[in-house]
């Protein structure tokens, strides 16, 4: 079950990144998302495998496809001005970024005591755990990010908006 | 017997019964609806609807043959794919539309659960307490989209794309309202368990009279989220020819119009479970002695009644048009979700 939810969501990341055809690869994108719902199912977290599935690939992506097939841009198009040394950048941000987690994966306690005794069966996690989590332990990011979905709200709107 | 011979576990060989008859059910009931919405349109119109197709060229039954008929004629009918059109995608489509439909109905409790030498079976295709509750149906509901949308741009048609990207705009604006007033129900009942929101009906009475707003809400939005009139903006066959199906044709099509069936039983169930008690039956609230196959048949009457409902509003109501579309979406049915809520956590909280 793992390996399987493992290829489709890698599969079709890479398959997303490879393909020309804008719509194509947003669909691709989609089914990633499933497949990283499929993973946080066998984690045993059902919550947030269905809030991925009803933020990410049923409202953002909707709209995204929706932006896409309004401005018609169906094929990718080639850079304005190409900078050369961006990709190196990137290159070495994106090794960065995949060396630290596998390092920080590997050093998490988590991992090592699940490798001590053995876990048969976790009872999935609720919305009402999730919440309550949310609530105590983590109040001040949750309040943190509420302010920047606000700071971010009032940014689209005065941007659109010209007369207030 | 037959589970005998296989020599499967009883837990497993339950699953196969429920999925097999969940799915079988939804296939077999989708088709004679396609009758009820032909003859109930007529007799709504005063006029006589479908009536000439005939069984060996004698049994007529009301019509009833059409359905057949209409079937082995998608079945047969030649296969068109226009020469633009991008074919992977032109053929997964009916697919796509077609599966999101039939996943919704996994978590609904068709009837009680009961025990039998001392297990539990639940009438549901997923056990409850598994966490994911009644966002399952949500999350496969706005999954639903993706086959309008691939459907509407696979087939490289400007009807289609037009069709398409109303429906997206549709689907995301109503997604709120519908989100939002579940919300407020959670909130009261204490958890999305579809057993739990039932078995909290069945104590303290139907959602329907204690959320009246919130099922208002809930219920508009399964229209517009069913592409039902007066929400079928992404067909709408006056303005745009047939939307996102212009150029689908033979069991394609069928597919689609079966996927669109589909869905309104979908609806049906998901708006029984949340407002209007699921399986419990009205008017009695002891809800150990019910046998459960009453239970099952008080579910199936409100489900058949709500499809009715469907029927009923398509041939009713006019179209919308899109700019009242949006204006109903984000100026009255979000706010009065939003209102709902505040107004039911207050009262929890008094």
């Amino acid at each position: 079950m793992f390996l399987a939810f493992a290829l489709l969501t890698i599969g079709s990341a890479l398959a997303m990144a490879f393909q020309k055809n804008v719509i194509v690869a947003g669909l691709f994108l989609v089914a990633t998302f499933i497949g990283v719902a499929g993973l946080f199912i066998l984690l045993s977290n059902p919550v947030s495998a269905a809030l991925q599935i009803i933020v990410y690939a049923g409202a953002i992506l909707v709209l995204l496809l929706f932006v896409i097939m309004m401005l018609n841009a169906h094929e990718e198009e080639p850079a304005q001005d190409d900078l050369y040394f961006q990709r190196y950048i990137a290159l070495g941000l994106g090794i960065v970024l995949i060396g630290g987690s596998i390092i920080l994966i590997r050093q998490s306690q988590l991992l090592q005591s699940l490798s001590e005794q053995q876990v048969h069966h976790i009872a999935p996690v609720s919305l009402n755990q999730m919440g309550a989590e949310m609530m105590t332990n983590h109040v001040i990011s949750f309040e943190i990010i509420g302010l920047l979905l606000l700071v971010s709200m009032i940014g689209a709107i005065s941007l659109v908006k010209k007369r207030l | 017997m037959i589970l005998g011979i296989l020599s499967l576990a009883p837990e497993l060989s339950w699953m196969l019964i429920k999925v097999l008859v969940c799915i079988g059910f939804l296939m077999l009931l989708a088709p004679p609806l396609t009758w009820v919405e032909r003859r109930g349109s007529a007799m709504i119109q005063d006029r006589i609807g479908p009536n000439r197709a005939a069984l060996f060229g004698k049994i007529k039954i009301l019509g009833l043959a059409h359905v057949l008929a209409d079937g082995l004629k998608f079945f047969f009918k030649e296969d068109l794919i226009p020469k633009d059109a991008n074919r992977a995608l032109f053929w997964i489509a009916p697919a796509l539309a077609f599966i999101p439909a039939l996943l919704g109905f996994a978590v609904i409790p068709v009837g009680r659960s009961f025990e039998l030498e001392g297990t539990t079976y639940h009438l549901s295709l997923i056990d409850p307490n598994n966490g994911m509750g009644l966002l399952y149906p949500l999350a496969i509901g706005g999954l639903a989209v993706y086959g309008v949308l691939v459907a509407a741009w696979s087939s490289n048609n400007k009807w289609s794309i037009l069709g398409g990207m109303r429906a997206s705009a549709q689907m995301v604006s109503y997604e709120l309202g519908l989100g939002l007033s579940v919300i407020a129900l959670f909130v009261t009942v204490g958890g999305y368990d579809p057993h739990q929101v039932i078995l909290d009906q069945v104590q303290h009475g139907w959602y329907l009279w204690r959320q009246p707003l919130g099922f208002l809400v809930f219920f508009v939005c399964q229209f517009a989220e069913t592409n039902r009139l007066p929400f079928d903006f992404a067909e709408g066959e006056s303005e745009i020819v047939a939307g996102f199906h212009t150029e689908f044709g033979s069991m394609k099509f069928g597919l689609m119009g079966l996927a669109e069936y589909v869905h309104i039983i979908v609806a049906s169930a998901l708006i029984v479970t949340l407002y209007l008690g699921g399986w419990s039956i009205p008017f009695s609230r002891d809800g150990d002695s019910w046998p459960v196959l009453a239970t099952v048949a008080s579910f199936l009457a409100k489900l058949l009644f709500l499809c009715w409902v469907f029927v009923w509003v398509r041939w009713t109501l006019p179209r919308f048009r899109y700019d009242q579309l949006m204006h109903i979406g984000w100026k009255i049915m979000f706010p009065l979700s939003l209102i709902n809520l505040v107004v039911n956590a207050w009262w929890l909280t008094r």
